[in-house]
């Protein structure tokens, strides 16, 4: 929240109507902005009126007797009594000079001063406080996307790697991928690995598909196409999808890129982009 | 005075520092003259138990009928009234001079308190398996127009009368969206629920209400 709340909703506020997650947000707020401070309190002042307006009950007289053990202020036995009243005695001056001060009969205002430094002081220290937890906060939000973002470098190194050996391998096959359209710019190589039993497409300056469509990659075995599955380029075009050989494929003559719905057909039913001659790869 | 101290040496004690010392009694009605932010800073400054006296018997009924408001539970309503003196007494530097009249301070705590409260029996009951339902109203009418127990503070009581007026001139619907939120502790969301509006209706309501009451309390010019 970067501007200062309305008087609407410092008034929802004060009555206790927002929801948990924007009376967090407010609070966090007022404890960074003096002017939406002095906004809430007069909605407060406002909404305090309720409590004035509920109908009158006396309290239990037990109550007070419950408030002052829980206080740790007994009811004063005759020998307290004298304690208490020696020390209110002991204590009147001071006292005396803050009502002073409040009353404006005397114009010494030390004490109430120093009681309002305390509470400024407390103030900063809980303003310090709100500050550095949301800076924590952004800083974890932070730490969360990086390390993210390092998950995904290293999937992408490991993938890099398994092409590279892929690549390396004496028993893998690289064929030349020819796109359908004349006038693209698309180039790629299908990448056949017995060694590890896997099959990379991999495509530069694919067009992205729009949505409820996907590229599929098929494998032609004996005039049977077999699905290897979905994929999509990156925001680039980039594309590189890797797959495992499917079990039982012994032979197969092509493999073949098409457009089909999205999460993939059954069968080939879709337009082809790319095309993959396989007959000339060692067996 | 002898109550409870049979020991006679023990009376002679007291009656002999009585004569020395101001009686509590006449302390504490020294001190009931004494403004709320007074007694507040008696308390920080001092630690005066006598002051703290004061602010009890002076706010102790408001509280608590805030409180059973809220709450519909006598038992609940005294707990709930009991940690907010016991608080006030132990952390007075909370009230900070500056947030304005000590009164509104007070009942913004009671009401938070027992909002509080009212929400973690609202859970503990879902947890049971209880029906939510329609929210506790009580035998009690929203608000008050003719005080059952008169308060024992003179301006309390001038204060009561302005907030009555006010409410009396509020639109029912209007009254009803702010009991929700004030009393029952629901959201704008939970209010347009329970009282099958839309939510829009309900912001309006708030909104206009809160507006009536600021200006109704306004001093007149």
């Amino acid at each position: 929240m970067t501007t200062h709340i309305t008087q609407e909703e410092a008034d929802e506020y004060a009555i206790g109507a927002l929801d948990f997650d924007l009376v967090r947000m407010v609070a966090l707020h007022l404890a960074e902005c003096a002017i939406c401070r002095e906004t809430v309190r007069d909605a407060e002042r406002v909404a305090a009126i309720f409590a004035l307006a509920a109908p009158q009950r006396r309290a239990p007289k037990r109550l007070r007797q419950r408030v002052m053990r829980s206080a740790g202020l007994e009811r004063a036995g005759p020998l307290r009594r004298v304690v208490i009243v020696a020390q209110a005695a002991a204590g009147i001056a001071a006292v005396f000079v803050a009502i002073a001060a409040f009353t404006g009969m005397v114009s010494v205002r030390g004490q109430v001063g120093d009681l309002r430094d305390k509470n400024d002081h407390l103030q900063t220290q809980i303003d310090d406080a709100l500050s550095q937890k949301v800076e924590i906060a952004a800083l974890t939000r932070g730490l969360d996307e990086a390390e993210r973002n390092s998950d995904q470098l290293k999937r992408a190194a490991q993938e890099d790697r398994n092409l590279l050996l892929a690549l390396m391998s004496p028993k893998s096959d690289v064929a030349d991928v020819f796109t359908k359209d004349e006038s693209a710019t698309s180039i790629g190589r299908l990448v056949w690995d017995e060694d590890q039993k896997r099959v990379w497409f991999v495509a530069s300056d694919l067009a992205q598909r729009p949505k409820g469509e996907t590229y599929q990659l098929w494998a032609n075995s004996g005039g049977k196409f077999y699905s290897l599955g979905v994929f999509a380029p990156d925001a680039s075009g980039f594309a590189r999808y890797q797959t495992t050989v499917p079990q039982g494929l012994k032979s197969y003559e092509s493999a073949v890129v098409t457009i089909e719905r999205a999460g993939g057909s059954n069968e080939r039913s879709g337009p082809s982009v790319f095309v993959a001659d396989l007959s000339g790869l060692r067996r | 005075m002898t109550e409870g101290h049979p020991d006679s040496s023990s009376v002679r004690t007291i009656s002999r520092a009585d004569s020395f010392a101001p009686s509590v009694d006449a302390e504490i009605a020294a001190r009931t003259d004494w403004p709320d932010e007074a007694l507040m800073v008696a308390i920080a400054v001092s630690r005066d138990e006598l002051a703290f006296a004061v602010l009890y018997d002076r706010y102790v009924d408001l509280v608590y009928s805030a409180s059973i408001r809220v709450l519909a539970d006598a038992q609940l309503a005294e707990d709930s009234a009991q940690d907010v003196f016991v608080r006030l007494w132990r952390r007075p530097e909370t009230f900070i001079a500056e947030r304005g009249r000590f009164l509104s301070w007070l009942m913004s705590v009671t009401r938070n308190r027992a909002v509080d409260e009212l929400r973690a029996r609202t859970r503990r009951r879902r947890r049971e398996g209880g029906s939510l339902g329609e929210p506790e109203e009580g035998a009690t009418p929203l608000f008050s127009t003719e005080p059952e127990d008169p308060p024992r503070c003179a301006e309390l009581r001038e204060d009561q009368v302005i907030v009555r007026r006010a409410l009396s001139d509020l639109p029912v619907d209007q009254k009803r969206a702010l009991q929700l939120a004030y009393f029952n502790g629901l959201t704008q969301q939970e209010i347009a629920t329970v009282l099958h509006e839309p939510l829009g209706t309900v912001k309006t309501r708030i909104r206009l209400g809160m507006q009536k009451l600021r200006r109704a309390l306004e001093p007149e010019a």
